[in-house]
């Protein structure tokens, strides 16, 4: 089929994102141009503004409109307390279980060697400062329970021992192999419940 | 048609909405890349298990649109809790899946394929935390070499085939594929010098239980010059950079 260049450029650009064939992208862009002007021109500014306005909060790391986040801020939150995860889509999970009231360290993913992931690609040394400089009581490492989470748990454990911080790792209500992001409340919920000292 | 087998889960690649692909390694067919339906959010026929390292009772279904096997069920026999726990055994155990992953053969001889399932499994349980060091991932690659039928020859010279050419301050020439003495060795050959020590200590590595390798520790010179002779040969052979080398020369 020959479409003219504006809908070929748009397929084109559609077919980038993940998940997105050649099929999706050509009904998506078929879609696009039926719509009304204004959704199109919304659904634009919202793309290019996306990156403009959310940013990386200095404290947590999580992405957010302002930094620091509004949660970084909040003083009803408990500084002495600080959830580890891997990325933001982990700390929402965390927050809507509503079992933790700490704050939240972001660390960008998880050690994975084969991905030539290593420790100075993670955020760990900004976490080491956080712990020192602030004088957390408790870091709680809520790294998925996969062979990459759990060994970069007990990376993070050895390298924060030395500040006396006690330590904890999610129990395994979460299913081994698991994902925060995919879980349901109750189980993100019981596996702060049921978290436990590392030793 | 469904295939009931083993298999080690080598990588796998989250695909679409829920979908999942996993490299897997298996006794009976190599290295069979399959797609696991639903594979992120139906925690009933995938509990967890598609993680790598996770050693695996599966069902392959051969029949598939996209040409791709589908993983229709997996059940978890084994994972190894020190890789999970200890840097070190973690760092040697994503070497030596990701060299499983880029060089495992797919189809052909069904008893190679056992052969290295085997290997795979025994390395992988032979772990032992803060017990693996770099002299232990040089006998560890070349056991997976030797598996993956790239056994460099050490017990004779590979040119005039006399056996233990350690007598004479042997050579290691990869293009050649092993040890090589001194009076067969030309001016312009690129060997490397392999000590009569280094040479016994590989080749008696070859024939141990997987399990005793870690006893064998080499160090100093030796460990030096086993890791080059390793190293370029793998290199040779296979023509493997391995990402997670600098990790793994890291802990090290
Ligand atoms: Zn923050
Ligand atoms: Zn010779």
């Amino acid at each position: 089929m020959v479409v003219p260049a504006p809908i070929e450029r748009l397929i084109e650009n559609l077919r980038r994102l993940p998940g997105i064939g050649e099929k999706s992208a050509t009904r998506l862009a078929f879609y696009l141009l039926a719509a009304p002007q204004g959704f199109a021109d919304e659904l634009a500014s919202a793309i290019s503004r996306v990156k403009r306005d959310v940013v990386f909060c200095e404290i947590c790391f999580d992405m957010s409109e302002s930094s620091p986040c509004r949660l970084c801020q909040d003083k009803s939150r408990n500084p002495k307390q600080i959830c580890v995860v891997e990325e933001p889509a982990d700390r929402a999970a965390v927050e809507a279980s509503g079992s933790f009231r700490g704050l939240y360290h972001v660390l960008g993913g998880t050690l994975a060697p084969i991905d030539g992931i290593g420790p100075e690609d993670l955020r760990i040394a900004e976490l080491e400062a956080r712990v020192r400089d602030k004088g957390a009581e408790e870091v709680v490492i809520a790294t998925n329970p996969t062979a990459e989470g759990d060994a970069t748990a007990h990376f993070l454990a050895d390298r924060l021992r030395s500040t006396g911080v006690r330590l904890t790792r999610i129990a395994s209500g979460m299913p081994l192999g698991g994902d925060l992001e995919y879980a349901d409340r109750v189980t993100v919920g019981r596996s702060f419940d049921y978290r436990r000292d590392i030793e | 048609m469904t295939n009931n087998t083993e298999a080690l889960v080598l990588r796998f690649v989250d695909y679409g909405e829920s979908d999942r692909i996993v490299h897997l390694l298996t006794p009976d067919r190599g290295r069979v890349a399959a797609i696991a339906k639903g594979a992120r959010r139906s925690q009933k026929r995938f509990p967890g298990t598609l993680d790598i390292f996770n050693h695996l009772k599966i069902q392959l279904n051969r029949r598939s649109s996209s040409g791709m096997q589908r993983l229709e069920g997996a059940k978890l026999l084994n994972l190894f809790p020190p890789v999970r726990r200890d840097l070190g055994c973690f760092g040697l155990a994503c070497y030596l899946i990701e060299m499983l992953d880029r060089a495992a053969p797919e189809g052909g001889g069904a008893r190679d394929h056992e052969r290295l399932f085997d290997f795979a499994l025994d390395a992988l349980s032979s772990l032992v935390a803060g017990r693996v060091d770099r002299s232990l991932r040089v006998l560890y690659e070349l056991r997976a070499l030797a598996c993956l039928g790239f056994k460099p020859e050490l017990d004779s010279c590979v040119r005039c085939g006399v056996p233990e050419c350690g007598q004479l301050s042997p050579y290691f020439l990869v293009s050649e594929g092993g040890t090589l003495c001194a009076p067969c060795r030309r001016p312009q050959d690129a060997a490397t010098a392999l000590s009569r020590g280094t040479v016994r200590m590989l080749s008696r590595s070859l024939t141990m239980p997987i399990g005793s390798l870690s006893r064998l520790s080499m160090g100093g010179k030796m460990l030096e010059e086993a890791d080059r002779a390793i190293r370029n040969f793998q290199r040779f052979y296979l023509g493997l950079e391995l990402r997670s080398q600098q990790f793994v020369d890291r802990l090290s």
